[in-house]
């Protein structure tokens, strides 16, 4: 089989273009995701739904540390039928259906924005502008089943696996540049920083649970099967012992 | 090392303070020192880091009190980030510094109507009712603010201080052992409580007091306080055993009142510390010759 050679210009017109346009199309991206990202609001009954779910946790799982007396007062106030805290807040179900959110809309929205959008216009312009072109070839040998992946847009029964074609290119390119963004764009540089300052700091725990009235439920259920067990109860002979081994090993 | 700071390069300035912040170091006076040599290249050069550096300096200025470079660094925030809720804390930060507490009030009232989540400006105004001397009414906020965060634990050690000092003690206990549920592992926590109890009195806090100190000593040996605490309670409950003649229990106490009085005697041995040894001698003096 004859080796193929590839025209000089299909290297200046095609290969370097198709590089440079999908790697400024994703720094152009990158900034304009910064311009359109809004700070998420959160909602005080949030952080206070999840602060109290930790509190409650903390408690199943050290109230041992505590008398018998401080942690029934605690867990009465959290699961009393009629006053404790699991039972008297009623916090409404969120609905399933994120479209009802409006916030969720629209960063949905920008998610597609700058994200499938670009690539459906760019990708489109790409295959129409650029198709039919071999640009380049991968220097191993590869099996017919890389045909579809890399000859997108060329249906040569008879040509070789390892050439890749223009709308091939291009795919390959918006994967792989991914790295590059990193090395060019930072990573975790003084951008982000700045960007912290612009937000408060809204301390931790701010996730919430995504339907509190089944946290707070789940919850109550673990509360109220805990059992109170006085890890202090033989402290004073473990002390005691424990210094009395450690004389005789000295 | 303490007066070369004026010698540094930019880079070298500028790569002490980002040592400092990463480490949080305070270091407030050093900071200012330094931020000399980079305000001299002007601030521009610093770049990405700029602002970062300008927070770092105001907060070193406020500690120092030399207001007029904190108001240049907030001036200087402030045009960058107008809207900015961080930037707002420190307005009221300069004004808290300069005792003008009406105006930190409202400027911190204003970041909290604006953000209802805004826990650092919470706090900052139950700090200034502290430092006016409000203890009931920053208790008052602080309980409030507990309500919403209440896993807060710097919030609750604190709330636990604020009752400490207006003496209701079984509050204070309460705090303290929300305290203990966050950080179960820590001496100090056990130690804390125990001390609330002991103050508390009566028989059944002396035998809390006691297992607490325990706890403190069985998390760390080195535990002088805890030490002097189990001490205490134990002679404390050793008089009351000796009354109410309970012998078991009297005999317990009494090996735990020795016990913690060799382990005192041990360390002091240990570590020739000036202070240590007159601890010793305090604790002899107080002990119940049986």
């Amino acid at each position: 089989m004859a080796e193929l050679l590839l025209d000089p210009n299909i290297r200046l017109w095609v290969f370097l273009p198709i590089v440079i346009i999908t790697f400024l199309v994703g720094i152009v991206r990158h900034y304009v995701s910064i311009i359109l990202s809004s700070q998420k609001k959160i909602e005080l009954l949030q952080v206070q739904d999840s602060q109290v779910m930790i509190r409650a946790r903390l408690l199943r799982e050290n109230g041992k540390y505590l008398p018998r007396q401080s942690f029934a007062m605690r867990r009465h106030w959290f699961n009393n039928e009629e006053t404790g805290y699991f039972k008297v807040q009623k916090r409404a179900a969120t609905s399933q259906n994120p479209m009802t959110d409006p916030g969720m809309m629209t960063d949905m929205l920008k998610g597609n924005v700058t994200n499938v959008l670009p690539m459906i216009v760019i990708g489109g312009w790409i295959n129409w502008m650029f198709s039919g072109f071999l640009t380049t070839k991968v220097p191993f040998p590869l099996t017919l089943r890389f045909k579809p992946m890399l000859q997108r847009g060329v249906e040569l029964a008879y040509l070789d696996a390892s050439w890749v074609s223009s709308a091939s290119w291009y795919f390959l390119n918006v994967f792989g540049l991914r790295t590059i963004y990193a090395l060019v764009l930072g990573e975790n540089n003084a951008a982000d920083q700045s960007k912290i300052m612009q937000e408060q700091m809204s301390g931790a725990a701010m996730a919430m649970p995504p339907d509190p009235k089944a946290a707070f439920k789940a919850e109550w259920e673990a509360l109220e099967i805990t059992e109170h067990k006085w890890a202090l109860a033989t402290i004073e002979t473990d002390l005691l012992a424990s210094f009395v081994e450690k004389e005789k090993t000295h | 090392m303490a007066d070369n700071y004026s010698e540094l390069s930019f880079n070298e300035a500028k790569d002490l303070l980002r040592q400092w912040r990463e480490n949080n170091e305070r270091k407030s006076d050093e900071v200012l020192r330094v931020w000399s040599v980079i305000f001299e290249h002007g601030v521009k050069k610093l770049g990405n880091e700029k602002h970062l550096v300008l927070e770092q300096v105001f907060y070193a200025a406020l500690d120092c009190h030399y207001y007029t470079v904190a108001s240049y660094c907030s001036l200087m925030l402030q045009e960058e980030f107008p809207g900015s809720f961080r930037v707002a804390r420190h307005v009221a930060a300069l004004h808290e510094a300069q005792e003008n507490y009406e105006e930190a009030l409202n400027t911190l009232n204003n970041i909290i109507r604006l953000d209802e989540t805004n826990a650092a400006a919470r706090k900052r105004v139950v700090a200034i009712l502290k430092a006016q001397g409000q203890i009931q009414a920053a208790i008052k906020e602080l309980v409030d603010y507990l309500k919403k965060f209440m896993s807060d634990v710097e919030a609750w050690q604190e709330l636990s201080e604020l009752y400490l000092q207006v003496q209701e003690y079984a509050r204070a206990a309460f705090c303290a052992e929300e305290l203990l549920l966050h950080q179960p592992h820590n001496h100090l926590a056990h130690q804390r409580l125990a001390d609330i109890r002991y103050t508390m009195g009566g028989v059944e806090n002396m035998e809390l007091a006691k297992l607490y100190y325990c706890k403190a000593l069985k998390l760390n040996p080195e535990n002088m306080r805890a030490l002097l605490g189990l001490f205490l309670t134990t002679n404390n409950l050793l008089t009351h055993y000796k009354s109410s003649g309970n012998s078991g229990k009297r005999k317990e106490a009494w090996r735990l009142c020795q016990w913690a009085q060799a382990a005192t005697a041990r360390q002091t041995r240990a570590r020739p510390e000036p202070n240590a040894a007159p601890l010793a001698n305090a604790m002899l003096q107080l002990a119940i010759t049986d």
